[in-house]
């Protein structure tokens, strides 16, 4: 993969942006040209978050309908509801894990199941990989991790133009040192995960 | 981003935030005076240099609000020290009146403006376009649309500033102060730059006679920078042919994507610009000349568009020139899908058709919401306990302006910045209903005094609540005037609220929100009051007291009854740590800041236990 958009979704919280952060720095440790954009702001308080990464010389920071060629999405619902900016053939790889917007919770709204991620994916998608992100994190020692569990498994699943031993030189050498521990190991549980899934 | 920002030697390659690479940039160009207002998209730049203020070789300040930024930055270049001043686009408009001056008096020891665009209103209330301001104030004007860019500019607008004294306005957009790229970096300034001042009234202060004399001078550094403009690097041709692309900012990414996957480099002509104002004229004339039909891509306003019209006009070149069409709309924000489609449609080739998959249109939204444990929760929940919906809503720029969403619905109409004091003033006195003008103690310090002392003053009928968090929120937690922590530590010099209300000629009222008894009280009392009062609800962001370290220890809230009978306090109060698990309430303790306000409201909702050692 020389050229790829990627797309990453989640809410408020979630870590996305560091995710977004990490693969950047990976991109450019491996020499490739990168460019990445996020919006701020209002999304803070528990709204949607939103960022991009394009890899190998595009200029734009931006997605638009049908141009990603990845969708990385942190929560399931956000996943879905990114779906239009898959380009065909392009890869999902997601949290199966719902965070509850506040009309679901209020009983005013629906969350949809899990089978609509798949269903409007399919035949769309060259790989829809769903992987349970907060308890594999929370198995690695902190739900924190839950957006490291999500690479582990899209580079796994070869959506990425990065290895799983790519990212973990990243995580090694940019995150805290008392956070790569715990980040390795939710990695790793994300990679086997969508391992699992991908032979399933 | 930390220290690596502030190394002496360059040639550093950084992974940057278009924000803190204005950082880098200005500090190559020898800043060392930066003051603001913090407002999304800019704030990530000012925060920076915050951060890295300790020792560092400037002075920094969160002003009050832009105005008084700019003020407070025009005096510094005046003193001789190259100074920066950020601010969002509509800051921009607090800070019109000494920036319509600024120019004339100069600034003579180089003066940046940074002005963040919003196309999309991403978190803004109208999405203005500020390169009008530099035709206005008449400012150079400089356009980055990279990471790289963001640094390189911002370094050559202070060193032009510097060089003709004269300030200059930075431009950026909203995916422009967001982009994340690689920056290399150039050294800093081994020896500081200043400017002795020399008193020369007849040059610095803009009476009638001189304001004359000043004017001139203005237009005459103007006209001849489009020599500089001319000639500039950041203003680039490239390719050849009959059919021509002008572009500038953020729209030129979006058009190089474009032409590059449509196979059109080098088979058509392009102009991109990096220096825009003032216009780089006998280079554009040129390139008009050389072309049958151009397509200027910009966005929101025809600024380039108008003012490359009139040149053509003027220099009586022949060419057809579109711009503004269906395609590139005058709203929002562009994409490479709608620059694709003018792109295509420009050069005859039919529209793309976009291969997308189409998602249930009534998916559940997720809109932003107060967080856990906000006060601003607790206080809007007691006001409509009190008021309903017989009150109008004043509301203001501030996190609480999520509280227009239900259940609180407490955001009837808003302005701008500091108005919701006076716009319901003047509602009030228009009406004769009841108002409650809700406005956060940032915003009051902003701009929100000035509509306190003329509701004194005329003796307006309005409830202010003053939704004191002691910090600025909604931009990332800058510290403001009144503040008594920040990440350095304490304020060592704290302006008293409540005393400066006094000064103003109200009593005011202070409560903890999170004590519901206590502020439906004071409430229940105030309402049945005319005139101008004030009720301050004081209680820090959850958020900012575990930042700066000072962050209770509590536990979560729990149901401890029936579930099914707390189900009126999740509709009235909306937290975000109430789930719903098999269709039973429940309090997600991940997510429960611990506030224990709803354990006021329901006998079956309790404190959580201390787990057994
Ligand atoms: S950041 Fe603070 S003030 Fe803003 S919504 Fe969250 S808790 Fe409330
Ligand atoms: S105590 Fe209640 S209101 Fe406060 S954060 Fe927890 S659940 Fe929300």
């Amino acid at each position: 993969m020389t050229r790829a958009r990627i797309f990453f979704t989640g809410v408020g919280g979630q870590g996305t942006l560091t995710a977004t952060t990490l693969l950047a720095r990976t991109a450019l440790d491996a020499g490739l040209p990168v460019t990445s954009g996020e919006i701020h702001g209002m999304a803070q308080r528990g709204g949607v978050v939103e960022s991009t990464l394009l890899v190998g010389g595009y200029k734009s920071a931006i997605i638009a309908p049908g141009e990603a060629d990845v969708i990385l999405g942190f929560e399931l619902l956000e996943t879905l509801r990114a779906l239009p900016m898959l380009k065909r053939g392009g890869f999902v790889v997601g949290n199966s894990e719902a965070l509850q917007p506040v009309g679901v919770c209020l009983g005013r709204e629906c969350y949809p199941p899990l089978e609509a991620v798949l269903e409007t994916a399919k035949g769309f998608a060259a790989q829809v990989v769903l992987v349970p992100c907060i308890s594999l994190a929370e198995q690695a020692g902190t739900a924190k991790a839950a957006n490291t569990v999500l690479l582990g498994a899209a580079a796994a699943c070869g959506a990425l133009p990065f290895s799983v031993a790519d990212l973990t030189r990243s995580i090694e050498k940019y995150l805290k040192p008392k956070l790569v521990d715990v980040n390795l190991k939710a990695l790793a549980l994300g990679a086997e995960a969508a391992k699992a899934g991908q032979a399933a | 981003m930390g220290k690596e920002l502030l190394k002496t030697e360059g040639g550093d390659t950084l992974l940057l935030l278009g924000n803190e690479a204005i950082v880098r940039g200005t500090l190559e160009g020898g800043v060392r005076f930066v003051t603001c207002y913090p407002g999304t998209p800019s704030s990530e730049a000012p925060d920076t240099f915050f951060r890295l203020s300790q020792g560092a070789p400037y002075y920094f300040e969160y002003s009050v609000n832009e105005k008084v930024a700019l003020e407070v930055a025009g005096g510094a270049t005046l003193a001789g020290l190259p100074s920066l001043c950020t601010m969002k686009h509509v800051g921009v408009n607090v800070a019109a009146d000494p920036l319509m001056t600024l120019a004339y008096v100069s600034a003579p020891g180089g003066l940046v403006l940074l002005s963040a665009d919003d196309p999309g209103c991403h978190s803004s209330q109208n999405e203005q376009d500020n390169r009008i301001y530099a035709r206005l104030g008449g400012l150079p004007c400089f356009e980055p649309a990279t990471a790289q860019e963001c640094k390189d500019m911002a370094r050559d607008a202070m060193l032009l500033s510097r060089k003709l004294e004269t300030p200059v306005l930075l431009r950026t957009t909203t995916r422009v102060n967001h982009v994340r790229g690689p920056v290399v970096t150039g050294d800093l300034p081994a020896t500081p730059y200043e400017k002795p001042f020399v008193k020369d009234p007849a040059k610095y202060v803009p009476l009638p006679a001189s304001a004359r004399v000043m004017h001139k001078r203005l237009r005459a550094i103007l006209d001849g920078l489009v020599a500089e403009a001319d000639a500039s690097p950041y203003n680039v041709e490239s390719g050849a042919g009959e059919l021509g692309f002008i572009s500038s900012g953020v729209s030129r990414n979006y058009l190089s994507d474009v032409l590059e996957e449509e196979g059109l480099v080098g088979k058509v002509r392009l102009l991109e610009l990096g220096m825009t104002y003032p216009l780089p004229e006998n280079r554009i004339a040129a390139f008009l000349a050389a072309c049958k039909k151009v397509l200027i891509v910009e966005e929101l306003e025809p600024v380039l568009e108008n003012e490359i019209r009139a040149l053509a006009q003027t220099r009586g070149i022949e060419v057809e020139i579109l711009g503004k069409s269906e395609h590139l709309p005058r709203l929002g924000e562009f994409s490479t899908a709608n620059v694709r489609q003018a792109v295509r449609a420009f050069v005859g080739q039919p529209a793309a058709v976009v291969d997308a998959l189409t998602v249930p249109g009534d998916l559940p939204r997720r809109p932003p919401n107060l967080c856990a444990g906000c006060p601003h929760r607790a206080a809007y929940y007691a006001v409509r306990e009190v008021y309903g919906d017989t009150a109008v809503y004043s509301s203001d720029i501030g996190c609480y302006t999520l509280g227009f969403l239900p259940p609180f619905r407490a955001a009837d109409f808003l302005l701008c910045m500091g108005s919701s004091i006076s716009t319901g003033a003047g509602f009030a006195r228009a009406s004769g209903k009841p108002v409650v003008a809700f406005i956060g103690d940032s915003t009051f310090f902003h701009s929100g005094i000035t509509g306190l002392i003329d509701a004194v003053a005329y003796k307006h009928d309005v409830l202010i609540v003053i939704l004191d968090n002691r910090t600025t929120a909604m931009t990332g937690h800058q510290p403001n005037p009144g503040v008594d922590t920040t990440i350095f530590g304490e304020n060592p010099n704290p302006v008293d609220l409540m005393a400066l209300i006094r000064a103003c000629g109200v009593e005011p009222v202070k409560v903890n929100p999170l004590n519901h008894k206590a502020t439906l009280a004071a409430l229940t009392e105030l309402s049945k009051q005319t005139g101008p009062r004030v009720l301050v609800a004081e209680y820090p962001c959850p958020i900012h007291a575990r930042r700066v370290g000072q962050a209770k220890k509590t536990l979560p809230a729990r149901v401890a009854g029936d579930p099914a009978a707390c189900l009126t306090v999740r509709d009235n109060l909306a937290c975000p740590a109430f789930a719903m698990v098999d269709g039973q309430f429940t309090i997600n303790a991940e997510q429960c800041d611990g506030c224990m306000f709803c354990v006021q409201l329901s006998p079956d909702l309790k404190p959580g236990k201390k787990e057994a050692k």
